[in-house]
């Protein structure tokens, strides 16, 4: 959580998740979506994929819980967007950054990513949030 | 390329449903679905003990389009983008009901073929009438 009101170009604490085929599998049962590519290896391959990928919206989560654990209990998020731009595979950690682009009033607007071992941004996304 | 002559009818197909609306789905919020997508996240936050954390919703959405016609397109989906808009707060105990509607979809080529798009519009509403969240969603065969 914030210490101190934040700053443009401030960047959040780094949250950095490790992802197993059990968490899509769990991911899969909570969010309902049991699209076989998050867990079935041979159907993943059967679609030109490298294996079994996370579910853009667990990386979507992962951003979420970046920006609201860093925002405090009484800060709103007004909205959030995310763009799957690389595929990322379990066993492969995901860094998850962001950075604060502006301040007007209470309301910041951060951009977020989420990033690979080799530096590639495989989600890219903004936020707003209102800080109170 | 067969392909692209059978790709372009399905692209027509699926253009002339623009406007196609999911059914309703009416869900009461409870406990230990939050708690489960939570887990599942890994996300401990006291905070979505009683409200919803900001992905939630898409656990409440109506059923995915289920456009047959969209699977003789390519050879699987992939999620593009999502972008969620927050009015009101969900909380654990609320109703809410999901509405979807399919409201743009277009092909591109991408570097390894082509790609067909299909944005779908969430609208959550709760117990008293108001929408608490929209999601825009962007969902690709390839």
């Amino acid at each position: 959580m914030m210490t101190t009101p934040p700053e443009v170009g401030q960047e959040l604490p780094e949250l950095v998740k490790h992802p197993t085929t059990r968490q899509l599998v769990q991911y899969a049962g909570a969010s309902g979506d049991f699209y076989e590519i998050h867990y079935d290896q041979d159907f993943a391959r059967s679609t030109g994929l490298p294996g079994v990928i996370l579910h853009g919206l667990l990386k979507a989560g992962f951003l979420a819980q970046l920006v609201t654990s860093w925002a405090g209990a009484q800060a709103r998020l007004k909205a959030f967007d995310v763009s799957y731009r690389g595929l990322d595979q379990p066993g492969v950690p995901c860094r998850c950054q962001g950075v604060v682009r502006s301040i007007e009033g209470i309301t910041a607007e951060l951009e977020i990513w989420t990033e690979d071992p080799e530096g590639r941004r495989t989600t890219l996304g903004n936020a707003t949030v209102e800080l109170s | 390329m067969s392909g692209a002559v059978g790709g372009s009818t399905v692209v027509d197909r699926l253009k002339a449903k623009t406007g196609w609306k999911g059914g309703e789905r009416v869900t009461l919020v409870e406990a230990g679905q939050v708690r489960r997508l939570c887990d599942a996240i890994g996300d401990d936050n006291p905070r979505w003990r009683e409200e919803v954390p900001p992905t939630f919703v898409v656990a409440l959405a109506s059923e995915t389009p289920d456009f047959r016609e969209a699977l003789d397109y390519g050879k699987g989906w992939l999620n593009g983008g999502d972008r969620f808009e927050y009015l009101e707060p969900i909380r654990v105990g609320d109703t809410i009901t999901a509405r979807s509607t399919l409201v743009d979809v277009y092909e591109k080529q991408g570097t390894s073929g082509g790609l067909l798009f299909l944005i779908v519009e969430t609208e959550y509403v709760n117990q008293h009438g108001r929408t608490a969240v929209r999601l825009r969603g962007t969902r690709i065969r390839r």
